[in-house]
């Protein structure tokens, strides 16, 4: 049954060409920042500085170039995520489509959790094929970084993707309103990254905190124990909250008012 | 053997009941239409038996398959049926039918089969989005079907098509009633009495009346004739006003209605009395209750 | 000016334009073959051209109809 349930994700994936674009949008945030901090200075030489100051350029490391990407996927590359999940049920409750499928002896459960990994499957690839490109700039453009760095930050970050998809998914089976979904998914990651920073140290172990703990890996070559504790808070936090996307979907849909 | 009943099957929304404390016992093989004006509650008793919508309270049982998911027993098709419409339309039934627990070669089977049954076959490779109401209607009763259930509830099947698709539904379900049990909405009363065995009429999400046509018509028979004479109306209407049997008379322009407390014995004593007193009768004729005077009757009587 | 481009490395630089371009390709096809749009269908032909990378995405999150 979830294969079947799978198999029609990524048709429909497929046909509507997210298979095609979401990856090469990934590439490009992803490679965005490197190349044009790479020819910076030239660009600047050429239109002649600003009034003859001297402009001092940061040397980037290697390290600095794979953060220019993860920085563009916080933003950008969020913001894509949330804004091409925001219909994956909530759409199909909205058309009615939905009752044509839980007419059919499916499970509720099954059918969430295929949702969510459609969703992560699509993510995750073109997270993955957007780093790779990453790599290779980085490599090229800035120095070596070994290649199990580019491994943690896959990882790790890949963890913090994984939880706005989640979070996503849990909005999905509350409203029938795409774009409530997608306002109510971002409301919600800047409401926990401004509460991270807010509490600063006391709040290390905040998903929110995945990508300034992987700097920090990144910079000094060690695993800091507080990246640690951020993974396993925000596994726990991904799996209660598709649990509670589970339990939602099925009271929602069975007390509706319609 | 019943194939389904339901108990006591109640649905609040908010503070008022759109379905309250229904019981009805369903017989294999029957077609029966869900009587009642729109907002009856003949939706959310089905999307109830359908699985789509919780009960408030009351059970809904299948007599011989209490242990399975009831929904493997059970097609639907909802009044205004909603696909993907990047899927074509044989894309969809197969689908639909994996859902409905077939293997993949054989929901393809079928859904060549049900596709040329609902007369949709030289569509099914383009997509759902270039479909008319009418194929998606078709379709919509093709995917309720997919899986054989053995109820087949539909929510309005014809009250969206012109009167030839109209014909052609009704025919097919004609045929199906032989495989399944069907369970159809309506406000149209016609339909109703044109194909279905019995009939539960609704009215603020209560049942009023339920049972077997036959049977409903003879409980809510109206018991009249009309006449007609060649001349002397009123003179006629007066002799027959005085027969034991007659009840009430009633002149209209050109015809005389009697209403009578025992139909036989009237329509026997002014068929004699015709003969014996050779009255010049143009028209006689027993009239049978229509299921719309029976609908209002039943209404009215509650 | 002409100094940038020559010193620019275009073998890095291509695989960059040559993504948005086939973006804008995909987009075009799609909004071709697509009769129904969010929105007149003609504004989207201008964004998906003239807004680089995100007139596509727009389109593609947006635009397309189903």
């Amino acid at each position: 049954m979830t294969t079947v349930l799978f198999k029609k994700e990524l048709l429909e994936n497929w046909r509507n060409k997210k298979w095609i674009w979401v990856p090469l949008v990934f590439i490009l945030l992803a490679i965005m920042d490197p190349i044009t901090n790479y020819y910076l200075p030239e660009i600047l030489d050429a239109v002649g500085g600003i009034d003859g100051a001297v402009i001092e350029l940061p040397d980037f490391s290697p390290a600095d170039a794979i953060m220019m990407s993860v920085s563009q996927y916080s933003t950008l590359g969020v913001l894509v995520t949330v804004l091409l999940s925001m219909g994956a049920i909530s759409s199909e409750r909205k058309s009615g489509v939905l009752d044509l499928v839980l007419v059919k002896p499916v499970s509720y459960t099954k059918f969430v959790v295929t949702k969510w990994l459609s969703l992560l499957s699509l993510i995750w690839s073109s997270f993955i094929i957007g780093m790779l490109a990453s790599w290779y700039y980085t490599v090229l453009l800035y120095g070596e970084i070994p290649f199990t760095m580019l491994l943690a930050v896959i990882f790790y970050y890949g963890l913090w993707l994984t939880f706005i998809c989640t979070i996503s998914i849990f909005y999905n089976t509350l409203t029938h309103s795409p774009g409530l979904v997608a306002f109510l998914t971002i409301g919600t990651t800047l409401v926990i990254s401004l509460l991270t920073s807010l509490f600063g140290t006391r709040t290390a172990w905040s998903p929110a905190n995945l990508s300034t703990h992987l700097q920090e890996l990144l910079i000094t070559g060690d695993v800091p124990s507080a990246l640690i504790y951020s993974a396993i808070v925000s596994i726990l936090l991904i799996i209660l909250i598709l649990f509670a996307s589970i339990y939602s979907f099925k009271q929602v849909l069975h007390n509706r008012n319609e | 053997m019943g194939i389904l009943s339901i108990t006591a099957l109640s649905k609040k929304f908010n503070d008022s009941y759109a379905v309250k404390n229904m019981d009805y016992q369903f017989t294999p093989h029957q077609c029966i239409a869900l009587i009642g004006p729109n907002g009856a509650g003949k939706t959310t008793t089905l999307r109830m038996i359908a699985g789509l919508l919780k009960p408030t309270s009351g059970n809904i049982i299948f007599e011989q398959n209490k242990n399975i998911d009831r929904r493997t027993l059970i097609g639907y098709l909802p009044q205004h049926p909603v696909f993907y419409p990047w899927m074509t339309g044989s894309e969809f039934l197969t689908y639909s039918g994996q859902l409905g627990g077939l293997s993949k070669s054989t929901s393809r089977k079928r859904c060549e089969e049900l596709l040329d049954i609902v007369g949709i076959i030289d569509v099914k490779d383009k997509r759902i989005s270039s479909y008319s109401g009418g194929m998606k209607q078709r379709l919509g009763i093709a995917q309720a079907m997919v899986h054989k259930p053995k109820l087949l509830m539909l929510d309005e099947p014809v009250s969206s098509l012109d009167p030839i698709g109209r014909r052609e539904v009704l025919t097919l379900m004609e045929v199906l009633k032989k495989e399944m049990t069907i369970l159809f909405s309506t406000h149209i009363l016609s339909d109703a009495d044109e194909i279905s065995d019995e009939l539960i009429l609704l009215r603020n999400g209560e049942i009023i009346e339920s049972g077997k046509i036959k049977e409903l018509r003879q409980k809510y028979q109206t018991t009249k004739i009309t006449l007609q004479f060649a001349e002397r109306q009123t003179f006629y209407e007066e002799k027959i006003a005085t027969l034991a049997n007659v009840r009430n008379t009633l002149v209209e322009k050109d015809s005389i209605q009697v209403i009578a407390n025992d139909i036989t014995k009237a329509r026997n004593e002014i068929l004699q009395r015709a003969v014996q007193e050779d009255w010049p009768l143009l028209t006689f004729r027993l009239e049978q209750a229509s299921l719309e005077e029976m609908f209002m009757k039943a209404v009215n009587h509650s | 000016m002409l100094e940038v481009i020559e010193s620019i490395n275009w073998s890095l630089v291509a695989p960059f334009i040559v993504i948005q371009f086939i973006l804008m390709i995909i987009g075009l096809v799609d909004w071709a073959k697509t009769k129904q749009t969010n929105g007149p269908r003609w504004m989207w032909l201008f964004i998906i051209i003239f807004l680089n990378i995100i007139g596509p995405i727009l389109y593609f999150i947006f635009g397309r109809r189903e």
